[in-house]
């Protein structure tokens, strides 16, 4: 078996498999009473939501960055930085 | 027979300073290391480190060692309630890194790598500021061979910023120190006010050491230039060092939060976009000192023990993710993540020792991240600080998308069928393997770390809320992360380089220098060539001068150019020290 379909499997098991997680984590809100610090952290599926988006935010940031602290992999002149 | 018995009395003093100051033990056993054939030399230093780890362990809390030097009083020995968890972790550090290293026939970096860990042991329970000072350099003239031991160009010149940087560290320091002195407060380490001159260079000092931003370029630029096994030495002592430094005099400055949110937030954006996946941890690396400036800025008990139990994990599953990424660069030749992928199959321990510290560092449930910054956050949470928990929440956030997710599925799950590579030898899987349960140990069982804890912990970590709060924040993290890499929203990498605070020293004050140093050589050649041409014409006025009227006043004239050129000769060497 090569190493592209065994990785891709795995893949495809981890995509199937964190959905399901994030649903059985929905669930345990019912269930579970969350102690809160602050109003906001009381708020049903705060730190759902709070994942999701600030994975968004990160995600977004870094492609905004990208454009402007990326360069070409020989920016520093290979061995010669300065 | 007085000779003899000051000997004696020399021989003795040496003895009690070898085993009275933790680390010196390591300081003066490393010279032994370069004459010592392959395998005694490991069995050597992991019996130094053990005895020395041992007697830390025994160490009274109120034990104390002084010596007077010119009329200084200086404090070799003092413990702090927070001492020993720092000193038991890099002690663990250090064994964890002449097993990894167990394969090398390196006596420099062995050398080095345990001269290193013995300074870093020495400082933490240096007294006064005069003893951290020459600690504080050791472990720079020491930890810079280990970046040396990239042997290559780039290596070289990375240790060569590294050095500098750290220098200009040790140099603060030793200024803040005087500066102290000066006040009349003498230069004991205890509690400083930052807003001082003296508190305010001595921050300094140790905000380059921790990474503050700005000043924390050498990290990313340094690290991933070193040998595999030169950048898991790294990854424990410098940074953690400057850490429990900060704590000592800074705890409850509350600026500090800020700087410490800027570290943990600012470098996830870098991280992500970086192809280089020993720069990437270099830069994650930054983001978890950030998190625990943070709980040295509020300062309470319980973020002081967070600071500390999140440092002593922090050397554990920062040094595992060095180790595994290490074993990779050193079986495949390349640390970037867009030739590598596919390995989980050739590689599994390692993968799956990745893993675990990949967990630890997203504070997973039962790995050591969760059990340790818990109490940091909860501390932040407790003062009431909602924009700085938030802060910190997304940072966590930050760490699962580049170092739980991308790290590990780049490295081993992306496909790619091209790669071949061998499993790591075996004393690289047993140091993984200690370090990997280590974090489990932490993240089961973390009564046994907050028993070492400078404070009693109350906190309820095991709270099912809060267990459930976590993973929901993971969870779906991950899920929408693996969905915008999936869907193509977000290409995971490409080759190209990423401009973080490095580009400072590498590129910038370079520039800078150059662009100065150009007008001033103008100028400098300039007042060269007009004062040999003034000093001429003066001596050519007067030689004419004496045909034309006679002796006497030649002599004046003579005695005038005399007077020109000395004060031209004075100029130019007055220019010449100032440059």
């Amino acid at each position: 078996m090569s190493g592209k379909t065994e990785t891709s499997r795995t893949g495809r098991r981890v995509m199937r498999a964190l959905p399901t997680l994030c649903a059985l984590l929905l669930v345990g809100e019912i269930i579970i009473h969350r102690h809160a610090y602050f109003a906001l952290e009381a708020t049903p599926l705060f730190f759902a939501l709070f994942g999701g988006v600030a994975a968004c935010l990160v995600v977004g940031g870094s492609m905004l960055m990208s454009r402007l602290i990326t360069r070409a992999p020989d920016y520093y002149g290979g061995d010669d930085d300065a | 027979m007085g000779a003899m018995m000051m000997l004696e009395a020399a021989f003795t003093m040496f003895l009690t300073m070898l085993l009275t100051i933790p680390g010196m033990m390591l300081i003066i056993g490393a010279l032994a290391v370069p004459v010592l054939p392959l395998p005694a030399r490991n069995a050597y230093m992991l019996v130094l480190i053990a005895i020395s780890g041992w007697s830390v362990w025994h160490i009274s809390p109120d034990e104390t060692m002084t010596a007077t030097l010119a009329g200084i009083d200086l404090i070799l020995v003092r413990g702090e309630a927070i001492t020993k968890p720092f000193a038991l972790v890099f002690h663990i550090a250090a064994a964890l890194n002449v097993i990894y290293a167990m394969h090398e026939n390196a006596k420099i970096t062995a050398t080095a790598g345990l001269t290193y860990a013995g300074a870093a042991i020495a400082a933490l329970f240096a007294g006064d500021f005069l003893t951290l000072f020459i600690y504080w350099e050791l472990t720079t003239f020491a930890s810079v061979f280990l970046v040396l031991a990239g042997d290559s160009s780039r290596a070289m010149r990375a240790a060569m910023r590294y050095l500098l940087m750290q220098v200009a560290s040790g140099v603060i320091l030793l200024a803040g120190a005087v500066l102290l002195w000066r006040a009349g407060a003498g230069f004991t380490i205890t509690a400083l006010d930052a807003t001082t001159p003296a508190g305010f260079c001595i921050l300094l000092a140790f905000g380059i050491k921790a990474g503050f931003p700005l000043l924390g370029g050498w990290l990313q630029d340094a690290y991933p230039e070193a040998s595999p096994t030169g950048s898991v030495m790294l990854s424990a002592f410098t940074t953690k060092l400057a850490i429990y430094m900060l704590v000592i005099c800074f705890a409850g400055f509350k600026p500090l939060i800020y700087i410490g949110l800027a570290m943990a937030v600012i470098p996830l954006f870098a991280a992500l976009i970086e192809n280089n996946l020993r720069r990437v941890l270099a830069i994650a690396l930054v983001n978890q000192l950030g998190i625990m400036v943070v709980g040295i800025g509020i300062g309470s008990e319980l973020a002081v023990n967070g600071v500390t139990a999140h440092a002593f994990a922090s050397v554990l599953y920062k040094g595992l993710l060095f180790m595994s990424i290490g074993a990779v660069f050193m079986r495949t030749g390349t640390d970037q993540a867009d030739a590598l992928g596919g390995l989980s199959r050739q590689m599994p321990w390692t993968a799956a020792f990745c893993l675990i510290g990949a967990l630890s560092i997203a504070s997973m449930p039962l790995f050591s991240g969760f059990t340790t910054k818990a109490l940091t956050i909860g501390a932040v949470a407790k003062q009431g600080e909602l924009l700085v928990w938030l802060g910190l929440l997304f940072a966590s956030v930050g760490v699962v998308l580049h170092t739980a997710v991308k790290l590990p599925y780049a490295t081993f799950f992306a496909p790619n069928d091209k790669i071949k590579a061998e499993e790591a030898p075996l004393n690289m899987r047993v140091a993984m393997a200690l370090a990997a349960g280590g974090c489990i140990l932490i993240g089961l069982y973390p009564s046994a770390l907050y028993a070492l804890l400078p404070y009693e912990v109350s906190y309820k970590v095991w709270d099912s809320g809060h267990v459930l709060g976590e993973l929901q924040l993971l969870a779906f993290a991950a899920l929408i992360f693996a969905l915008m890499v999936r869907r193509g929203i977000y290409p995971l990498h490409g080759a190209r380089v990423v401009l973080y605070s490095d580009w400072l020293t590498r590129r910038v004050i370079p520039r800078i220098i150059i662009g100065l140093g150009e007008p001033l050589m103008k100028i400098w050649n300039a007042l060269k060539d007009g004062s040999v041409a003034l000093t001429l014409r003066a001596l050519r006025t007067s030689e004419e001068a004496s045909r034309a009227t006679g002796l006497a006043s030649g002599i004046a004239s003579t005695g005038a150019a005399a007077g020109i050129f000395l004060a031209v000769f004075a100029l130019i060497l007055l220019i010449r020290v100032l440059m």
